[in-house]
Formats: C-alpha cells, sequence, structure tokens
C-alpha cells in the first residue's frame, strides 16, 4: 500500500499536477484502497492548517512583500554599501551584505533576491562586474533571506515538529552569518582574480548618513526580533506588528505605495501563503497515513540497519535533503520531508532544533540549484541573463554553502548560544 | 478552432473570469480582517485584558484565505508543480499529460466536494470553542473551493481538447 501511494504521487507529480493535489490524491486513492473512511481526510487536513502559529506565514510573506517594493531596500543597500563598498570588489561584498540584512526584515528567499537584485545589479553592470557572477552572488545571497529569522521555512518546521519558532529563529543567527561570511570570502578571492575595482572610501560621515536613511528598515528586525525573543509578541503577533510597521513606513514616511498596490499586495500575498498551505494541509493527511501505517518508524529502522554512526547517517540525510531540494520546491520539500526524516533523526538522538537549522540550510540551497531553483529564476528575470550562465557562475557559492551547511550538520558549537 | 465552440469558450472563460473578480475582494477582506483581528489582540492584551476570540477568529480566516486564495492561485497557474518534465516532452504527448494531469486534478476536486461536504453535515451541530460559531461556516470553505477549482480544471481540458493554445497567456500581473 505504501508503494501504491509513492507510485501514484510521483506518477502525478511528474505528470505535473500541482504537488499539494498530487500528494492529495495519492493519499485518497491509497486510502481508499485500503478501506478507511475518506472522513479522515477532510479532517486532517483541517487539523493540518487550523493553527495560530501558521497565522505568521501570509504575515511575513506580506512583510516582505511591503519592504520589497518600496525604497527600504534601496536604503539598505545604500547602508551597506558605505559599511563594506570600499573593498576591491566592494559590490559583490555589499550584495551579500544587503542580502542578510534584508533576511532579518523578509522571511523568503526569492523576496530577498528580488529586492537585493532590483536595486544592485543597475550598478554592479556599470561598475563592469561580470554580470552573470554578479546575478548568481545575488542568488545565493537570497538562500540567506530563509536562514536569518524571519524565515517561513522555519515556521512550516516548527509546527510539522512540534518545537517553539523563537527557538529555531534564536538559531538561525549563527547559520545565516556563516553563510554571509562564506559567500563574502569567496566574492572577495574572485575580486582579485578578475582585478575588480576598489569603491568609495570608507567614510564616517557617510556611514552615519545612509544608517540614518536606512533607519526606517534597519528597525523593522529590531522590533520582530526584539519582540520575539523578550516575549512580548508570539511569532505570529511580531508578524502582525511587522505589517503595520511597513505598511506606515510605505504609505506616510517614504510614500512610495499607493493604496491600490496595498490592495494587490494583499491579495498576492495570500496567493503566496495558499499555495505553501495546501500542501501543509494535504501532507497533513499524507503523514497521518504513513504514521498509521508506521512507515516512518520502519524507514528509521531500515536506516538505522545499515549504519548506527551517526555521522555517516547524517551525511546520508544532508545527500538526501539536497537531492530533494534539487527537484522540489523548498516549502514543499520541506513538508514532505521531515515528518519521514524526524523520527529517524530523533533515534539517533540528534536535537530537533538542530535539525531544523540542517534541514532549512540544506534546502535552501535548493533555491540555487537548477531544474527547481527559484532564486535564480528571480535574479535571470531581473537581469535578463540565461540561466545558464547565471548557473554556470554559481557553482562556486553553492560549493561554499553546502560547507557552511556540513559545518551546521557536524559543529555542535552552532547551537552554543541559546542554552540548548 | 471552429467557429461554432468560439461562442462557448468565451462564456466559459467569462464565467471564470467572473468567479475569480469576486473572489478577489473577498480574499483582500480576509486578510485585513486578520490583520485587524490580531492588532487588536495585541493592543487589547498590552493596554487593557486580553481578549479571548481573537486567536480562534484568526485561524478560521487563515482556513477560510487558504482555499479561496488557493482557487485564484489555481486559476492563474501559480501552484508549485513539476513541470521541467512536461516540458522536455515533443508536442503531442505534452498535451496528452497536461490533459491526464488535469483530469487526476478533477477527480481529486469532486471527491474533495463530496467527502467535504458529508463532513460539514456530520460536523454541523459542533460548535466552536470560544465564538460559540457553527462550525458549518468554516468547513464549508472546502466543497465551495473545491467545486471553483474543479470548475477550472474542467474549462481547462475543455480548452485543451479544442486546441486552443492561447488562454494560457491569460496570466494576470497580480
Amino acid at each position: 500500500m505504501t508503494l501504491l501511494l509513492f507510485g501514484l504521487f510521483f506518477l502525478f507529480m511528474l505528470l505535473g499536477v500541482p504537488i499539494a493535489f498530487a500528494i492529495g490524491a495519492s493519499t485518497l486513492y491509497a486510502l481508499h484502497q485500503s478501506g478507511v473512511p475518506l472522513m479522515v481526510v477532510t479532517q486532517q487536513m483541517f487539523q493540518g492548517i487550523n493553527s495560530f502559529a501558521l497565522v505568521a506565514i501570509p504575515m511575513f510573506i506580506l512583510a516582505g512583500d511591503l519592504m520589497a517594493q518600496g525604497k527600504v531596500s534601496e536604503k539598505l543597500v545604500s547602508f551597506a554599501d558605505s559599511l563594506v563598498g570600499f573593498m576591491r570588489g566592494g559590490l559583490s561584498v555589499v550584495s551579500v551584505m544587503a542580502g542578510m540584512f534584508f533576511a532579518a526584515i523578509s522571511g523568503s528567499g526569492a523576496a530577498t533576491t528580488a529586492a537585493v537584485g532590483s536595486s544592485l545589479v543597475p550598478e554592479l553592470k556599470r561598475k563592469g562586474y561580470d554580470p552573470a557572477s554578479a546575478a548568481s552572488l545575488i542568488a545565493a545571497s537570497g538562500t540567506i533571506g530563509v536562514v536569518i529569522p524571519p524565515s517561513v521555512p522555519m515556521i512550516i518546521y516548527a509546527v510539522i515538529a512540534q518545537q517553539s519558532v523563537s527557538k529555531l529563529f534564536l538559531n538561525g543567527f549563527l547559520p545565516g552569518l556563516a553563510m554571509g561570511l562564506g559567500l563574502m570570502a569567496i566574492a572577495i578571492a574572485q575580486a582579485y582574480k578578475r582585478q575588480y575595482p576598489k569603491g568609495t572610501p570608507l567614510s564616517l560621515a557617510t556611514i552615519w548618513a545612509t544608517f540614518k536613511d536606512a533607519s526606517w528598515g534597519l528597525m523593522t528586525p529590531v522590533i520582530i526580533l526584539g519582540g520575539i525573543f523578550s516575549g512580548i509578541f508570539t511569532p505570529s503577533e511580531a508578524a502582525v506588528v511587522a505589517v503595520n510597521y511597513a505598511m506606515l513606513v510605505s504609505l506616510f514616511v517614504y510614500r512610495d505605495l499607493t493604496l491600490p498596490q496595498v490592495y494587490k499586495l494583499l491579495i498576492r500575498s495570500a496567493m503566496t501563503t495558499a499555495v505553501i498551505m495546501l500542501v501543509i494541509a494535504m501532507s497533513a493527511v499524507l503523514s497521518w497515513t504513513l504514521s498509521s501505517w508506521q512507515v516512518p518508524g520502519a524507514i528509521a529502522q531500515a536506516v538505522l540497519s545499515l549504519s548506527t554512526n551517526p555521522y555517516v547517517i547524517m551525511l546520508l540525510i544532508v545527500g538526501i535533503i539536497l537531492l530533494t531540494g534539487v527537484f522540489i520546491e523548498t516549502a514543499s520539500a520541506l513538508i514532505i520531508l521531515t515528518p519521514v526524516l524526524l523520527p529517524l533523526v530523533l533515534q539517533l538522538g540528534i536535537d530537533p532544533i538542530h535539525f531544523g537549522l540542517i534541514i532549512v540550510v540544506g534546502l535552501s540551497i535548493g533555491m540555487i540549484t537548477p531544474p527547481v531553483a527559484i532564486n535564480l529564476y528571480v535574479a535571470s528575470s531581473i537581469t535578463q541573463l540565461p540561466l545558464e550562465r547565471i548557473t554556470r557562475a554559481i557553482i562556486p557559492y553553492m560549493l561554499g554553502l553546502i560547507g557552511v551547511l556540513l559545518l551546521v550538520v557536524y559543529v555542535p558549537i552552532m547551537l552554543g548560544w541559546s542554552g540548548n | 478552432m471552429t467557429t461554432t465552440t468560439q461562442p462557448l469558450l468565451k462564456l466559459l472563460r467569462r464565467i471564470e473570469r467572473g468567479l475569480d473578480a469576486i473572489i478577489q475582494p473577498v480574499v483582500f477582506a480576509g486578510m485585513a480582517a486578520l490583520i485587524g483581528v490580531i492588532t487588536l489582540q495585541i493592543v487589547s492584551r498590552v493596554l487593557f485584558t486580553a481578549v479571548g476570540w481573537t486567536e480562534e477568529v484568526a485561524r478560521f480566516l487563515l482556513v477560510w484565505i487558504t482555499f479561496l486564495a488557493g482557487t485564484l492561485a489555481f486559476q492563474r497557474g501559480r501552484h508549485i508543480a513539476v513541470t521541467f518534465v512536461v516540458d522536455a516532452l515533443p508536442s503531442r504527448l505534452r498535451q496528452f499529460a497536461r490533459i491526464a494531469a488535469l483530469l487526476i486534478v478533477l477527480a481529486f476536486m469532486i471527491t474533495l466536494i463530496v467527502i467535504g461536504y458529508r463532513y460539514m453535515q456530520v460536523q454541523s451541530f459542533q460548535k466552536s470553542a470560544s465564538l460559540r460559531l457553527s462550525m458549518t461556516y468554516v468547513y464549508a470553505v472546502m466543497p465551495i473551493c473545491a467545486a471553483i477549482m474543479a470548475w477550472y480544471a474542467l474549462v481547462d481540458i475543455i480548452e485543451l481538447l479544442l486546441g486552443d493554445e492561447t488562454t494560457h497567456a491569460q496570466e494576470k500581473p497580480l
């Protein structure tokens, strides 16, 4: 019965049935065949999405969209430029740093890529940077968007694995920082090889001026993260505070948004949310079915019979995560993999928060590995460069990010911070 | 395409666009209400005493937004799908795969209408925990939206069978 279910799922998926419905239809058919009353499908679907923690998803998506639209991202880029632009290949470093700033506002990789890309690409072209390499660096920096909090995938993982969203957020900083530093190091090495120009010299006056300009944007993470970690808001409430704040800033301070645009943005982020939420709803039925057939336990047993060395098994799991990320979009991959892998990981004695970081960082790399690579598509549409050229240029950055992933897996210092 | 099928297609598309135009403001209202309700929850807790019903309303709004905005995303072909396999097929086979995929979606949606409606009836005496709202209103969204998506899938199948390729370019910039 499990084989029938997975067989149908892959068949439907390869035929191009949307992943949510491919999961739903194959599970429903398998349940029907095994004589389970189908009422359980409806029940599990509602239970899967009827959660207050998930309310944070539409709100963080909306807050990110509101900020990406307007001048906020431009000002963040100028501030990053004043800090690190003086180095050789400074603009490359700026694009990573701006990506990290925006990651602290937005919870999605595509939004981060779009925000940084649209404000930096013209400048990069003017200064004679290799366009494909610049575009790929921006796409690679976009992956940090889901690692530095807030993060939509972390919220999804927390709900599925029944962990605390705040704890995951808190532990996202160090891996996000490591990803940023790794990308910067590679970018600087390339800048020396290609003899990129130095940027504007470092000046305290410019730093102060651009900091003041960017302060409306920089306040957002202070409000969101400060509110969550001090315990004033739940993550869902913090997301709504961020939405209110982003609306006030763009409507009254920068005045770069009109009310009709806000109307459209609300509907657009509702659609982005619905796409993710329907996958969550359908997968709730799938994981109920699998656990009632005791499949995750059986998988765990099978893997543990191969080897009980946690280092070896974690390497295998990392391989599975990376491979899944190549072919399946981040949120869907996360929703499908978590219920299957988590029981195995828990048997190895690995902390579920630690595993959350591993799976989120691992799948974020999937955002830059074609054929399914949202950040590359965004970067390609901003720069008008063909996907193949950006893909070739991204290889060094991708290897760097995989290095960071292995660090997250094997170096426990990543967690030292939160009292885990 | 023959001239006799042209008016039929036009009518089908007009119904589709009409449905979509009705749902958009509803989704907007849902999102606005979600922001409003949680803002109220924060303000009331900080300044006055906590209101008990806001979390429940927020959860139900999320359920409604999920399904309703799900129909908008479906109409625009925005649901995540693995397309690189189908795209690599020769055009006749691709046409065949598309129709097969839509038939699967259609069958799934029809099943959801039936089991969703039955579930709604079974649960109709149940009331929500804090607002004492009849759960019928919450569960109704699933058969309704499954019916809308079934309709969209059916129209898409008819369009593909009539061999009209232009219709997939109608994606609106929302």
